[in-house]
């Protein structure tokens, strides 16, 4: 069970020597309570204590570097089962599969896509974060030069999949100074592997068939000297995994078996039905996803599902504030004030768009809050409105003073008139209702 | 654990369609529900349905379905026989979109409509009755008692407008979707507004709404979620099986603004991924309109 920061500092030395990093033992001891700092940073403990700290204090799951530079990405670090229980912090990092008995255009190709790949959406940009290179050549020299071919883990994170150490040794010889993700350690090669891990300082995935089998296997590579890891619980199906991945997050968040506290792999080729497997995969707790070369359709739903799961749901995605022409409106075509919670956005959008009517959908900047809430709590006021009209110039764009307000905006309706001379149009309560509205009401 | 308190935190179970034994003339009936765990955590074969979605008047539906289904979508039956027979369907949806048009009266039509897809379905079958208040009462019960006997799931029931529904449930027998705008909360209240009305529990499927993948599906996620973890904890008021519909994902930016030639594998990856994230959520039951989904989606389930 977890222990709280309070009974931590108990247990250390209360010199506030600073030697972890923290100003005092009392603040070190409210990150180790988080699981956000490692008991091994006080250097007075003795062992007992540290194992007895350790044991509690331990990130849930732990945060794993994957790769190294700009693009490395880093999986793990999550406390809950359900995103609406908090929220879900490190989104999976998604690999693009070449092979090393490919030919070198094929695989340049793939990487060149990874590289290049970005989806823009709601101000930000999603990629594919790195390629995973298999072994089935059967020829070492031949795996560190598919590697090699693959930028070598200094421009994208790799993963390398192999099960024999002769084809690591090569393709470590290569990139190993890059943090490539090395798959997988089992048990019968984890202990050649464990060594080569750790002689790189290279992250390692354990496979097993699983949950209990991968906690003993985990505990013998952390124990020989890999801290970072990565379980495969070697699926038997879809199903299998969804299953089991929630048993392996159960386990690692309530910390009733803290050697399952680490990131999950996927490999989402595994079962024929690549699409599913990715959906499973970013929805129920995979940190790295590793796949076959997605068609552009693919990877946009994916990657939009996975922005989706990830995003923060007590701070929902905000709009950009501003003016949006839809329909491509002229100057006389209406302007519609609504918020900056991306839901209503998304919902106007809809509807607006289908009904064809050209105007201007003017967005305050209500912190993401929706219309109801915005004007109980005082985010959207006239003087929001008076200022953010000046500020988008929807005066220039426009020939007329009329502003159509949101219905549940309507007890803002005089305010509005007096802060900003437009005359004030109260529209619908609901979206829906939007385009017909517009078409009986609205004469500029 | 007892049995007792056992059988209070599983999810109802709601049979859909009725076969010649149980009064109907479909060949199979279909139950869903019955879980007491996390969606995929124990094995349920057959209890995860896809619906196609057909309609009556193809100029309210999606160009891209229009698209690929040519002909069938000015000839509803052969539609719906072909949802389940070519496409794989478990469950055929019917949306009465001939409601949408301006001054609609065409009520003989409903019962024709209604009885002409009875016929070309051995499967259980959805009916979305009306768009317009005014119109439900008299839809609702023209579809309703076409169907009677045969345990149609009609839809839909808002907090608003959910009387005529289930009236037509109620008097010939069917069972009934409740709507809700992505709210746990507002579920709830409307399954005990159903209650009250008299739909007994056990015909009652929870639909929470389901927003397009990258247009609020997030909110509809986690609703599910919270639905289905308040029921197994005990909650008797949500522990109905739910149906999803992502019927805006066909229209989102991403697949409208697609090169023609890409336009249907962007809709169908679209369909697809909200689809599938449904049933992980908590589904029973995802509907969707694009018949490629189908094929894709039922291969996904088996592995």
């Amino acid at each position: 069970m977890a222990m709280k920061a309070l009974d931590i500092y108990k247990h250390l030395p209360k010199t506030n020597c600073k030697r972890c990093g923290y100003p005092t033992c009392l603040a070190f001891a409210m990150k180790l309570a988080i699981g956000k700092a490692d008991i091994e940073a006080c250097p007075d403990l003795d062992p007992d204590t540290k194992t007895l700290l350790g044991g509690v204090t331990r990130p849930l799951v732990r945060l794993v570097e994957v790769g190294a530079g700009e693009r490395s990405i880093a999986v793990g670090e999550e406390f809950v089962l359900f995103r609406h229980e908090k929220t879900f912090y490190h989104p999976p990092g998604i690999m693009v599969q070449v092979s090393d008995a490919w030919s070198e255009d094929e695989v340049r190709s793939v990487v060149e896509t990874v590289k290049e790949t970005v989806v823009h959406r709601v101000g930000q940009d999603l990629v594919l974060n790195g390629v995973a290179v298999k072994y089935e050549s059967n020829r070492p020299d031949r795996f560190a030069e598919a590697v090699a071919l693959s930028g070598g883990g200094s421009s994208l994170p790799l993963a390398l999949i192999a099960d024999d150490p002769a084809a690591f040794e090569a393709a470590l010889a290569a990139a190993g100074q890059y943090r490539p993700l090395v798959h997988a350690a089992t048990e019968e090669n984890w202990e050649a592997l464990t060594a080569l891990a750790k002689r790189y300082g290279c992250p390692l995935a354990v496979r097993a068939a699983g949950p209990a089998e991968l906690a003993v296997l985990a505990v013998k590579c952390a124990e020989a000297g890999v801290p970072d890891l990565v379980l495969d619980p070697a699926p038997l199906s879809l199903s299998d995994f969804i299953a089991t991945a929630t048993e392996i997050r159960r386990a690692a968040v309530g910390r009733t078996e803290p050697a399952l506290g680490y990131p999950l792999y996927l490999d989402a080729g595994a079962f024929g039905e690549t699409d599913a497997a990715l959906a499973a995969g970013i929805l129920k707790y995979a940190g790295i996803i590793v796949t076959l070369p997605l068609s552009p359709a693919s990877r946009g739903a994916a990657l939009t599902l996975r922005q989706n799961i990830y995003t923060d749901p007590q701070k929902p995605i905000q709009v950009m504030p501003g003016i949006y022409p839809i329909n491509e409106p002229g100057p006389a075509a209406p302007v519609l004030l609504t918020v900056n919670f991306s839901l209503t956005y998304f919902t106007l959008l809809g509807y607006l768009e289908a009904s064809r009517i050209p105007c201007y959908l003017f967005i305050a900047d209500t912190e993401g809050l929706s219309v109801l809430t915005a004007v109980a709590g005082g985010k959207l006021t006239e003087t929001l409105v008076a200022d953010s009209l000046k500020k988008f110039g929807v005066a220039e764009l426009v020939d007329h003073r009329f502003l159509v307000i949101p219905g549940y905006a309507a007890p803002l309706s005089g305010k509005i008139e007096d802060a900003t001379g437009w005359k004030v149009l109260v529209g619908p309560r609901d979206a829906a209702d939007l385009p017909g509205y517009l078409e009986k009401e609205w004469k500029a | 654990m007892t049995e007792k308190s056992d059988e209070r935190m599983a999810i109802r179970e709601v049979r859909l369609g009725a076969t010649q034994a149980e009064g109907g003339t479909r060949e199979v009936s279909c139950v869903i529900g019955g879980e007491r765990s996390l969606p995929f955590s124990e094995r349920t074969p057959g209890r995860l349905l896809v619906a196609l979605e057909i309609c009556d008047d193809p100029r309210f539906w999606p160009p891209v379905v229009r698209d690929y289904v040519g002909d069938l979508a000015n000839n509803t039956d052969e539609w719906a026989r072909a949802a389940e027979r070519t496409y794989g369907a478990d469950l055929v949806r019917l949306n009465f979109t001939s409601t949408k048009q301006r001054g609609f009266n065409a009520f003989d039509a409903i019962a024709a409509t209604t009885e002409a897809v009875l016929a070309a379905t051995a499967r259980p079958l959805i009916v979305e009755g009306s768009n317009e208040p005014e119109l439900d009462s008299e839809v609702f019960r023209r579809c309703g008692e076409a169907g009677e006997g045969e345990r149609l799931l009609l839809g839909t029931a808002e907090a608003d407008r959910y009387r005529s529904v289930a009236a037509a449930a109620l008097a010939y027998g069917h069972a009934v979707i409740a709507q809700s705008p992505i709210d746990v909360n507002l579920a709830k209240q409307l399954n005990i507004l159903l209650r009250e009305t008299g739909v007994p529990q056990d015909r009652i499927v929870i639909d929470p709404y389901t927003g397009a993948l990258g247009y609020g599906f997030e909110y509809t996620y986690s609703v599910m979620e919270r639905i289905r973890l308040a029921a197994l904890s005990g909650d008797a008021d949500l522990a109905m099986p739910m149906i999803s519909a992502p019927t805006d994902t066909l229209s989102v930016r991403e697949v409208r603004e697609a090169a023609p030639a890409d336009r249907e594998a962007m809709a169908v990856a679209w369909e697809f991924y909200t689809a599938y994230a449904a049933f992980v959520a908590g589904a029973s039951i995802v509907c969707v309109r694009h018949p490629l989904t189908v094929e894709r989606l039922k291969k996904a389930l088996e592995v």
